[in-house]
């Protein structure tokens, strides 16, 4: 039986779809078979990241609107054959997503797969609360900003109010903040909050911390999970996270700005 | 006292039309939250100055009372006494706020407002609870919430006292007829007493509230307080809100 979980935020671009690819890609890198789900109707993102855009045929919209079967939408990823994702309508609107449709497909997506990530779409409306309803598991993707941590915390509020776990009260959805886009710089001189600013403001377990980073374009450009950038941070991180996520102890990393050397310093390199 | 208060939500009697013509009127209910200001006196003048006074006392309270609609409780004020409504109705919108009612008038100031167009408003006694659903709302005892209150979040401790063992965030309220007691940060807006009760309290392990409100009287803390960030205890004395530190001599 799957584990379901939401990868969402609430505000929107601070890194939901490239986690979502880079998470999805980690758990499937380690033998878990995972599904992939794009919720974001309308602007369909996730397949590009993943660079499958050319080979989606049916979406999760067709899927719901019974015009193709689960297994005709879901396209294997090119990177790790355990990932399999279900890409999203770019030409639908929000409401094309049912709540029965929805439970329908992860009903059955549940028999086959070990994990189910879902990537939200910002905001907390409609398309948000679908792709949170099943979670049993949640990743907050949070900016070192203030904006976006109100935001984050809105959305646990939805969370612990209005998915299905708390509908049935049942257990509660198990919380995992994830801190993206953080430059230690740019914290050490108080532009933006640090870990224990957010953690003090969310008081959620931190699952790990992403550092800002051009290889992030450049994978997304290429239509590579940024987990599969050899030898770069973003890469290490996400493999960090994954990693934690199954349940290892990892140090954290990334998150002291880079000692300059002195050679560098000298000649400003 | 010129204070504002939570009024109590107001019911609109909701007329269904029993079909709907294109073109034709359509009445519908609303539920409607207005600010009561309770007259302390029938002088058009004293209200001014009281008015100014409040403005200079709490500029930030002053702001978000801006264009805000508020019903006159006429309550303290005789039946006999002359009252210069049409000064007073001045001295409001002039101080940028739009008189849209009146409640608790005797029959001749009753008809005063007639011939200014005010309805008469009829609502308890005492604000009520809040307008919106609250996610969590207890109707007697005491409500104890042990997850954090998150932004967006509302609870509200109706008949009783609200206990929070976690912390209460930026943009969640909480509200208690009775005390409010929170063993974290509260970070939001916090209202204990709001169906009246002026002995309420509320208790915080630190405080950082957006607004503390006590029977109506409120304040906006800011962070240059003395009380920013520690044990505090906020309660009134004499229609004055205090905030103490907790533990402190004023208990
Ligand atoms: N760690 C990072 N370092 C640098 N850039 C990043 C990082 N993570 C994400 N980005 C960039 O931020 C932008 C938004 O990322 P992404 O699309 O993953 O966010 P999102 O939360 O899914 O956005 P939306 O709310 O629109 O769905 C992209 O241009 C992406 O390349
Ligand atoms: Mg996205």
């Amino acid at each position: 039986m799957a584990r379901i979980v939401v990868v969402t935020s609430g505000k929107g671009g601070v890194g939901k779809t490239t986690t979502s690819a880079a998470f999805a890609s980690g758990l499937a890198l380690r033998g878990h078979r995972t599904v992939v789900i794009d919720f974001d109707v309308g602007l369909r993102n996730l397949d590009l990241v993943l660079g499958c855009e050319r080979r989606v045929v049916y979406d999760v919209v067709n899927v719901i609107h019974g015009e193709a079967r689960l297994q005709q939408a879901l396209i294997r990823d090119k990177h790790c054959e355990n990932l399999y994702v279900l890409p999203t309508s770019q030409t639908r609107d929000k409401d094309a997503l049912t709540q029965e449709g929805v439970a329908a497909i992860m009903e059955e997506l549940k028999q086959d797969f070990d994990y189910i990530v879902c990537d939200s779409p910002a905001g907390i409306e409609r398309g948000a609360l679908m792709a949170l309803y099943h979670a049993d598991e949640a990743i907050v993707v949070t900016n070192p900003e203030v904006s976006s941590v109100r935001d984050s915390d809105r959305i646990l509020g939805i969370i612990a109010a209005r998915s299905r776990r708390a509908e049935a009260g049942q257990e509660p959805v198990k919380e995992h903040l994830l801190l993206t886009r953080y430059a230690p710089k740019r914290v050490q001189g108080g532009e933006m909050l640090s870990i224990d600013d957010v953690q003090e403001l969310l008081r959620i377990p931190l699952l790990g911390v992403i550092p800002e980073s051009e290889s992030v374009l450049q994978a997304s450009n290429q239509g590579i999970p940024a987990i599969h950038m050899k030898g770069t941070d973003v890469a290490a991180a996400y493999e960090d996270v994954v990693a934690r996520f199954l349940g290892e102890d990892r140090p954290l990393r990334f998150t002291q700005p880079e000692k300059t050397g002195f050679f560098k310093r000298l000649f400003g390199g | 006292m010129a204070k504002p208060k939570d009024s109590p939500p107001r019911h609109e009697a909701a007329a269904s039309a029993p079909e709907t013509r294109p073109g034709a009127l359509r009445l519908s209910g609303g539920v409607f939250t207005l600010s009561v200001l309770t007259l302390e006196s029938p002088d058009a003048q004293q209200l001014a100055t009281r008015l100014q006074e409040e403005r200079q006392r709490n500029p930030a309270a002053a702001a978000l009372l801006k264009n805000a609609p508020v019903v006159l409780d006429l309550s303290a004020i005789p039946a006999e006494a002359p009252l210069a409504l049409e000064e007073i109705l001045a001295v409001l919108r002039g101080a940028q706020l739009l008189p849209v009612g009146l409640r608790n008038a005797a029959p001749e100031q009753q008809q005063l407002a007639g011939e200014y167009h005010l309805p008469i408003l009829r609502g308890q006694e005492r604000p009520a609870g809040p307008a919106a659903p609250a996610s969590v709302v207890q109707q007697r005892g005491t409500l104890l919430i042990e997850h954090p209150i998150r932004s967006g979040q509302r609870v509200y401790a109706r008949g009783g006292d609200l206990i929070c063992l976690g912390v209460v965030n930026a943009g969640a309220e909480i509200l208690a007829d009775g005390h409010i007691h929170v063993y974290a940060p509260l970070r939001g807006r916090a209202l204990a007493g709001v169906a009246g009760d002026e002995t309420a309290r509320i208790f915080c392990s630190a405080l950082e509230a957006e607004l503390v409100s006590i029977a109506g009287l409120y304040r906006m803390p800011e962070r240059n307080l003395e009380q920013w960030g520690q044990a505090s205890q906020i309660f009134t004395t004499n229609e004055q809100l205090h905030i103490a530190p907790l533990g402190g001599r004023h208990t």
